[in-house]
């Protein structure tokens, strides 16, 4: 069950990060860009994660790697919102 | 170090949930709604893994839980670039 869960949370990662790509390729946003890195990154990190399995001692890693990624989404949003010089 | 990094985890997550809302309640477009909905099921999910990992770290396991949160989160979404395309 969990590994099935993993994989559709992996899949559906990976598929917003395209839709992120593609709206970065059709506008030149660098927003796009942050969203469709983050998504990539998390997608490829529950595929990891999902290997390497629960209880493993490398596991705090990947929550690392997570919070890189939501981290590109703060910076993201940051970015947008800073005044234009 | 491990619970630091759960607790980093929740707070990024809601970090991002808060900034997209605003931006949204900011008259921003309908994507960042679809964003902020993801990001506050993404947050719940973290909020569950400090929950798991640090509150009761052997009395339960939430993992079907957060990985069942983790995937609404995803799925609403792709629902919501999916519409967006339209």
């Amino acid at each position: 069950m969990s590994q099935m869960l993993m994989g559709a949370i992996a899949a559906l990662s990976l598929v917003a990060a395209l839709f992120f790509f593609r709206f970065w390729r059709r506008s030149g946003d660098r927003f796009f860009l942050y969203f469709a890195l983050s998504f990539a990154i998390e997608g490829a990190n529950r595929i990891a994660l999902g290997l390497v399995g629960p209880a493993s001692e490398t596991e705090p890693l990947f929550y690392g790697i997570r919070v890189l990624a939501y981290g590109l989404i703060v910076v993201a949003i940051w970015q947008k919102n800073r005044p234009r010089g | 170090m491990a619970a630091l990094i759960y607790l980093l985890c929740a707070l990024t997550c809601l970090t991002a949930f808060v900034l997209l809302l605003r931006g949204w309640l900011a008259g921003g477009p309908r994507l960042l709604f679809w964003s902020a909905l993801c990001f506050a099921c993404l947050t719940f999910n973290n909020v569950l893994l400090v929950i798991d990992r640090i509150v009761f770290p052997t009395e339960v396991d939430l993992s079907t839980w957060r990985l069942a949160a983790a995937l609404v989160a995803v799925a609403l979404l792709v629902y919501g670039l999916v519409s967006e395309e339209e």
